[in-house]
């Protein structure tokens, strides 16, 4: 029985050593693993978030230019051209685009890209204004 | 071959059993390693999975901020491109509007590269740092074209190869500091600054609105 007992005993605490072993690895993996974790998403998101705002800002700063530049025209264009830009900055002003969490982020963008496509229809400028996108142009959405 | 090599090391060796016991000592060793490290492979991954979206996160809202000015900015002046274009009395503020549209492109440009190098390349444990500047000493005439003595096209050739001309040799060491001193805080060669305080002086000179001038002095701020 003593000798039973005694082996069992040996058997467990083989596989507590087995265990805490792994455990005691499991830790220190877990501190390394979340701090490299946070580093890569960091990285990563940081590209992300960018990419996105450098687009979004674009379009804001030309809407807001542009309403500057309408305000004092007196093209008979002007008014309709005006309606629309302000439309955009609207638009922008009401989009968390910083917001990683939002959850509409995608579905908004496209709004916004719609409404800037529009706006540069309006203005006609879309043809030649591509170019100066050439930042943008490379992002992946 | 190993287990023979590591008998006559040990120290009693008049011990019958010490063979055996330390060779089952090396294997139970062993196997804790193994133990540990699978734990601590296991560990990495919970890690990382915990905190990878946290730190994305935090990056994304980090990297919106750092282009909100430029993007901004960039946007201003291509209108102001787009209207000079569409107004043929404009037609002599074209060229340095173009031009600052270009300047302003391409620290946006640097911004946005300054990101993606960190992203490829994750910050290094300590014993990585010294090649780690060495790699980036290298590159440098590649990522920052407006700096130091490489910043005509032509020139940045003879830099390039290292080292061998002493003129450069200064140089290289000072871009290099600049170049870390960048890679920590992504200032590139022309400040923000001076972006917009060009911007502001091109709209003063085209007498347009306060407005738009009160616009570009908030970017300082955002």
């Amino acid at each position: 029985m003593a000798v039973r007992s005694s082996s069992e005993d040996l058997f467990d605490s083989i596989l507590m050593a087995d265990n805490r072993f792994h455990i005691e690895g499991y830790r220190e993996g877990f501190e390394e693993g979340t701090r490299q974790g946070m580093i890569e998403g960091r990285n990563h998101g940081m590209l992300h978030g960018a990419k996105l705002s450098a687009e979004v800002c674009f379009y804001h700063g030309f809407a807001l230019a542009w309403k500057c530049l309408l305000q004092n025209s007196e093209d008979v264009k002007a008014r309709k051209r005006l309606k629309a830009v302000e439309s955009l900055v609207g638009l922008i002003q009401k989009f968390p685009y910083e917001d990683p969490e939002y959850e509409n982020l995608q579905e908004d963008m496209e709004k916004v890209r719609a409404k800037f496509r529009q706006v540069c229809s309006l203005l006609n400028v879309a043809a030649d204004f591509r170019e100066y996108l050439s930042g943008s142009s490379g992002m992946s959405f | 071959m190993s287990w023979v090599k590591a008998v006559p090391s040990s120290d009693d060796v008049f011990d019958e059993d010490m063979d055996d016991i330390s060779l089952q000592n090396k294997e139970w060793k062993c196997n804790m390693e193994k133990r540990v490290k699978d734990g601590y492979i296991d560990g990495v991954d919970s890690g990382k999975e915990v905190s990878l979206q946290v730190g994305f996160n935090l990056g994304y809202k980090e990297g919106a901020v750092k282009l909100k000015s430029i993007g901004q900015l960039k946007g201003i002046v291509s209108a102001l491109r787009c209207w000079c274009q569409s107004q043929p009395s404009r037609s002599s503020v074209l060229s340095p509007i173009t031009e600052l549209l270009q300047r302003i492109d391409q620290h946006e440009q640097d911004l946005v590269e300054a990101m993606r190098k960190a992203q490829e390349r994750p910050p290094p444990s300590v014993s990585e740092v010294a090649g780690d500047l060495e790699d980036m000493g290298v590159e440098q005439s590649d990522d920052r074209g407006g700096s130091g003595c490489c910043r005509k096209d032509g020139d940045s050739d003879c830099c390039r190869k290292d080292g061998e001309g002493d003129r450069c040799g200064q140089d290289k060491d000072m871009s290099r500091s600049l170049l870390i001193s960048s890679r920590s805080s992504f200032q590139t060669g022309e400040s923000l600054e001076q972006l917009l305080q060009s911007c502001m002086e091109l709209v003063t000179e085209m007498g347009l609105s306060e407005e738009l001038t009160f616009h570009i002095q908030q970017l300082r701020h955002a």
